[in-house]
């Protein structure tokens, strides 16, 4: 007699940055986190520099200043920004969905079912293009402007 | 039931972070696109600039505020993942206190050095 194996779908710590089978708003959450964890390590750097170097004058601010202003630190800068962007707006389609928007009116379950996620999707790929268009228009300024 | 107000607040400052840190942001770097509406920031980053803004009473509050929300949100969020490793009940009391310790020292820590350099 054939034995009726469990499925196999626990990824363990694999979970934290693969999501198997499952669809795009799972990465989206994995990303959420990754740009999180990203955007709190600059917060800790941010603060140092904003605190302990600002304190000591004008001299210790120009020369930390003159070290950012490096190439790499920019590009650095860049990600924040994305992330920063990324974060903002995937943050703000979950709490809209938590609230209840963004995914029509609940529908009895009559054969065939509709799930939410034909409405959901649409929100998330417009959120998507906008944080796209939102990269772009800080990539213009980060090459042409000076800051 | 705490943990359902934690999570309200992370909801809130949340929007409250979208709106404060996006004016930050824009202030900071997006010079060229301010030029264009005639916005003139005047090279943010150096120190003269830096001390005009820091003199202004509406300046200093509002980067005081971004960071009480910002060290709020950053911390509940990084407790939510530490916490999803479902420790143990003491282990989840130290993660909480040791995290409630670090947002009070680098919130006075990041709000002395503005009300210093506000008063002079």
């Amino acid at each position: 007699m054939r034995q009726i194996q469990p499925r196999r779908n626990y990824l363990g710590a694999v979970g934290w940055l693969w999501a198997g089978n499952y669809k795009l708003e799972r990465y989206l959450y994995i990303l959420h986190r990754i740009t999180g964890l990203g955007i709190l390590l600059f917060l800790l750097l941010h603060l140092m520099m904003t605190t302990v170097f600002r304190i000591q004058g004008q001299d210790v601010w120009e020369t930390t200043m003159s070290i950012l202003h490096n190439p790499w630190f920019k590009i650095g800068e860049y990600l924040v920004v994305i992330a920063f962007v990324y974060h903002a707006l995937n943050g703000l389609r979950l709490i809209l969905q938590e609230l209840g928007f963004l995914m029509g009116r609940p529908i009895p379950p009559i054969y065939p079912y509709r799930d939410s996620l034909r409405k959901k999707r649409p929100w998330t790929i417009a959120m998507v293009a906008v944080i796209v268009i939102l990269a772009l228009v800080f990539f213009y300024d980060f090459i042409i402007g000076g800051q | 039931m705490r943990n359902t107000y934690l999570r309200l607040l992370q909801l809130v400052t949340g929007i409250l972070i979208a709106v404060l840190l996006g004016i930050h942001i824009v202030i900071m770097h997006l010079d060229a696109i301010l030029g264009f509406f005639g916005v003139d920031v005047n090279d943010v980053t150096s120190w003269g600039s830096m001390i005009e803004r820091a003199r202004q009473g509406i300046w200093a509050g509002l980067y005081i505020a971004l960071l009480a929300v910002v060290l709020y949100h950053a911390l509940n969020g990084l407790r939510n993942v530490i916490l999803e490793l479902t420790p143990s009940a003491r282990t989840e009391r130290v993660v909480t206190w040791a995290i409630i310790a670090f947002g009070i020292i680098a919130f006075i820590g990041g709000t002395y050095v503005p009300a210093a350099l506000l008063a002079g």
